[in-house]
């Protein structure tokens, strides 16, 4: 029998017959076996497929559950209280009814972005065609998260789609279990929050390769355009274009119109949060200056609303204030809505001509309008912006209040306290209304970047005073100043790069990579970023941004008034600052953790998740920072390093995600695992002491980073570096000799070489162990020995002499 | 005497369940520290930007056996109290466990004081150990907590000084 190929058919004898196949069920895997390519043993796992590997890990990395609620109201027999622990009315009790919230966060996230990812594909495929090849770079391995998860290697757009029924079946069967009764284990509901997690990093990648091999973006380019960033960088005196989001699908539409019609010096052309980061990306995959500006993350979407400089916003999907329309509305800045995920009731004007949707929102008959259709928004928004920019000119449009009103404003308030106690930080805006009075506004100028800009505290205000308002504008000379320089995203890193660096992390001789990725939500302002970053680059560390992290990184300079970004070279090598990209480029950290165990360690990773998420968390010490995190997104992000065994470190606005996941270092059975060589166990560094967990502060940050840099196969040159930054940055941020230090010692070698002969003596006066001083050498003490050929695996089955 | 009223204020931004903090007075709380056989003092970050450095040390002078969280332990260098660094999360995890050996060897604690932290973290943690310990804990900050057993409602900064002092010299 013949077989049955994909492509478009005439059938003889019947004109105007024309038979499409689009899809075989099947063809892939068909395909990897007439290659030879060996698939492991769960391609396209199902939901329990995994859940022994979650198992394992659940058994050393516990949940810890923090309840932002009590109750649980999930469904008519309720609410229902659930505190201590208590069984609500279907039987299900807090820990597990806590998991369930966890999950539902997961598979939200994972929805966000696979959601982005169906919808992008589906629009690069009606443009360029099911056949147009994936190009990424100089990579064979073009799809490490998709490849590891469902086996299917990915050549063409057509082959994603596949790829994206797999993660939304999934992702269904997950949302199903959210339904009230059924599943009552807290452990199965984690188990299946990692699974989505898992999903996460499949959705995000297809989204990203999509565009990156369709837009025009960068590909593993280590020497990607600076972009400017900041609001101070945006020049209100032409008409501005404000776009909002997270998918530049129709935003390419737009910047196309305005290149072709001249439009890119008469515009100013600005966008908030990953499309802006998006825009910097697109067509710029020859270096070419970016044709947008970057305002800033969605701590920055009221604040600039509010400043009234937009003549027109356009917004797409995920991390987009609710209120756009009705913020805008106030100043008469229309809004164009263009994906259906954000319609905020507007009528649907996409079959409509652009004169009379540009008459009618110029006119103010309408505050707005929905675009789904791409070539008519690139052109209505566009020459909305330049009619609207002179007539809201002559109105006089303004938002922030005069000095003289600010006088007044500042003078009303009671110093009563009710903004601080609804304020997300509880910022001390009280003292900084007393201050104001006073004429002194630095302690407002402070506030405006520790203000995440949500506006809870104006409705509260028992004397009606405009307090964001007020912040912004006590900030304006802080804010002119805001000026910065982001590296455009680069996308994946390359199978070349791997191969020069894999070694390196594999044996610890580079000390880590620092992931710091997610949202604005931080505890301190924005500069915290920079410090960490700065602080880890100097220590030879790996950082990798992306997303809102990697907008906010760029806002600050050093003495010199260079950004990191033009301070560090941005190469896969120790020391270097890499912005992989928007939000779902974060699939392309987890997808370098992947290609080490593929390229350096030549494990096949078709299908076969376990063997690889067990070789990424004993081997490479990479430690995930989402200071900032709130969405729903950055907590599947998390999961789904947290899989494969990376662990995460969120801050302290993380505590409301509802549960850590938090080792027992003082658990000594807990820390062991075999040596795959003969199946024996052999105890391990309590390294990562967590999967998922908070920080409270970035001096405590630091430490914890470098700490749980810590691997089992670090050889002497890489431990001691590891432990070296651990000790030092315990040292200067927290002032003290960590107690747990000597736990990581194996041998004299691995001792910080500088401090040998003194946590020698240490060792042996405080913890007993026997040295033989004329040698310098260790007789006894330590748990763990020091073994460069052993094989540390979770995974009994990976034993040679395996009794299983 | 009673010198400031610390019951008053207990304003919420949201409600968290069916059971609040107990407002406290300085010399029921006093009281509830010197009557406790275990108590542990976790002070946060936020104590090292305030004037409340100094009481969390005369409290850790009294005897109160003190976990340091965030980076607070700077605060506590040259001391001569009996502070340990914890990170407040992982500290949460530990309490949980009834095997725990506490941060001295000699076991678990059975009441916990709250000082120096931002009150969203802090009442996460409280959460845990709400529901899923049965160790009572007590939050003296100078805002309302709602997941502590007894809290110090809402105060004004200097407030809240005063009332630190009369805790202490009730201890």
């Amino acid at each position: 029998m013949n077989k049955i190929s994909t492509g478009k058919f005439s059938i003889e004898d019947l004109e105007n017959v024309q038979i499409t196949i689009n899809n075989i069920v099947g063809a892939i895997e068909t395909k990897a076996e007439e290659e030879g390519i060996e698939i492991g043993p769960t391609p396209k796992p199902g939901i329990s497929a995994l859940r022994e590997w979650d198992y394992k890990l659940l058994s050393r990395y516990q949940p810890v559950y923090t309840p932002v609620c009590d109750q649980c109201c999930y469904c008519t027999f309720g609410k229902c209280d659930l505190g201590g622990n208590k069984e609500g009315a279907c039987g299900i009790n807090m820990a597990a009814h806590q998991a369930r919230e966890f999950l539902l966060r997961v598979i939200t996230g994972a929805a966000a972005h696979s959601g982005h990812g169906r919808h992008i594909l589906h629009h690069l495929i009606e443009i360029h065609g099911r056949d147009h090849p994936i190009d990424v770079g100089p990579s064979n391995l073009l799809a490490p998260n998709t490849q590891l998860v469902t086996g299917i290697i990915p050549k063409t757009l057509g082959d994603l789609e596949t790829v994206m029924d797999y993660v939304e079946e999934q992702l269904t069967q997950l949302l199903a279990t959210i339904h009230m009764g059924q599943e009552g284990s807290a452990l199965d509901f984690e188990s299946k929050a990692l699974h989505g997690g898992m999903l996460d990093h499949v959705g995000m990648e297809v989204s990203d390769i999509a565009q990156v091999s369709c837009m025009g973006m960068p590909k593993s380019d280590p020497e990607t355009p600076l972009a400017e960033i900041g609001m101070g960088c945006i020049d209100s005196t032409k008409p501005v274009l404000l776009v909002i989001g997270h998918n530049v699908a129709g935003v390419t539409y737009i910047m196309d119109y305005m290149k072709e019609h001249n439009l890119e010096d008469k515009i100013e052309l600005a966008g908030l949060c990953c499309t802006a980061i998006d825009m910097t990306r697109y067509k710029t995959d020859k270096r070419s200056q970016p044709r947008a500006k970057v305002i800033g993350t969605l701590a920055k979407e009221l604040k600039m609303i509010r400043s009234a400089a937009p003549d027109v916003i356009v917004v797409d999907e995920q991390c987009v204030r609710a209120d756009v329309l009705d913020e805008a509305k106030r100043l008469f800045i229309p809004v164009i809505t263009t994906n259906e995920k954000i319609m905020y009731g507007l009528p649907n004007r996409s079959n409509d001509s652009a004169d009379r949707i540009i008459e009618d929102l110029s006119s103010g008959k309408e505050a707005g309008a929905l675009i789904l259709d791409f070539d008519l928004l690139g052109e209505v928004a566009p020459r909305l912006a330049m009619k609207m920019a002179p007539i809201r000119e002559a109105k006089g449009i303004k938002s922030l209040p005069s000095e003289e009103e600010m006088k007044t404003l500042t003078a009303a308030c009671v110093q009563c306290g009710a903004c601080e106690v609804v304020c997300p930080n509880n910022l001390p805006i009280m003292n900084a209304m007393k201050a104001a009075v006073e004429g002194d506004l630095t302690k407002f100028e402070k506030l405006h970047d520790h203000c995440i800009a949500c506006g809870r505290c104006d409705p509260v205000c028992p004397k009606d005073i405009p307090i964001l308002n007020v912040i912004e504008k006590a900030a304006q000379k802080v804010i002119r100043e805001e000026k910065g320089k982001m590296r455009a995203g680069r996308g994946q890193i390359s199978d070349p790069e791997i191969r020069e660096e894999g070694v390196n992390l594999v044996m610890g001789t580079t000390p880590g990579i620092v992931a710091m990725v997610g949202c604005s939500n931080y505890p301190e302002g924005t500069k915290d970023l920079y410090t960490v970053a700065n602080e880890m680059l100097q220590r030879n560390y790996i950082v990798v941004m992306s997303g809102c992290s990697a907008m906010d990184l760029g806002m600050y300079k050093d003495e010199d008034g260079q950004t990191l970004y033009e301070k560090y070279p941005a190469k896969f090598l120790a020391g270097n600052l890499i912005n992989v990209g928007s939000c779902v480029s974060n699939s392309h950290i987890t997808g370098t953790a992947i290609k080490v165990a593929a390229i350096f360690a030549q494990r096949n990773i078709t299908g076969n998740y376990e063997e690889i998420a067990d070789y990424i968390m004993n081997r490479i010490g990479a430690v995930g920072v989402a200071w900032g995190a709130y969405s729903q997104k950055a907590s599947s992000i998390a999961t789904g390093c947290n899989r494969l065994g990376i662990p995460v470190i969120v801050g302290p606005h993380g505590s409301k995600y509802r549960r850590a996941l938090i080792g027992r270092p003082y658990n000594e059975q807990d820390w062991k695992v075999y040596d795959a060589r003969n199946g024996e166990e052999m105890p391990i560094p309590a390294s990562p002491e967590f999967l998922l967990t908070t920080a409270e502060t970035i001096e405590e940050l630091m430490p914890m980073i470098a700490k749980n840099c810590i691997r089992p196969s670090d050889n002497n040159m890489g431990r001691m570096i590891k432990l070296t930054h651990y000790i030092e940055l315990s040292q200067k941020y927290l002032g003290h000799m960590p107690e747990d230090w000597y736990k990581f010692v194996r041998t004299e070698t691995d001792l910080p070489l500088a401090k040998r002969e003194e946590l020698l003596k240490i060792l042996e006066q405080e913890h007993g162990w026997e040295i033989d001083w004329k040698r310098k050498k260790i007789i006894s003490g330590p748990i763990m020995k020091m073994d460069v050929s052993a094989q540390p695996t979770n995974v009994k089955r990976l034993c040679k002499e395996s009794v299983c | 005497m009673l010198m400031v009223d610390t019951t008053k204020n207990t304003m919420v931004h949201t409600t968290w369940g069916t059971r609040s903090a107990k407002p406290v007075q300085p010399l029921v709380a006093a009281k509830l520290i010197s009557k406790a056989k275990r108590p542990l003092l976790v002070v946060g970050s936020e104590i090292l930007e305030s004037d409340v450095l100094s009481k969390a040390i005369a409290l850790g002078k009294k005897g109160l056996q003190i976990a340091a969280t965030g980076h607070s332990i700077q605060g506590f260098k040259n001391q001569e109290v009996n502070a340990k660094y914890i990170n407040i999360h992982f500290l949460a995890h530990y309490l949980s466990d009834k095997n725990w050996k506490g941060l001295d060897g000699n076991g678990s604690y059975d009441l916990l004081i709250f000082l120096g932290h931002k009150l969203y973290y802090m009442d996460q943690v409280l959460s845990g150990i709400k529901n899923f310990t049965d160790i009572k804990t007590l939050a003296i900050d100078r805002r309302y907590s709602q997941n502590a057993d007894m809290s110090f409602g809402n105060l004004k900064p200097e407030d809240h000084l005063a009332a630190l002092d009369e805790l202490i010299a009730n201890i």
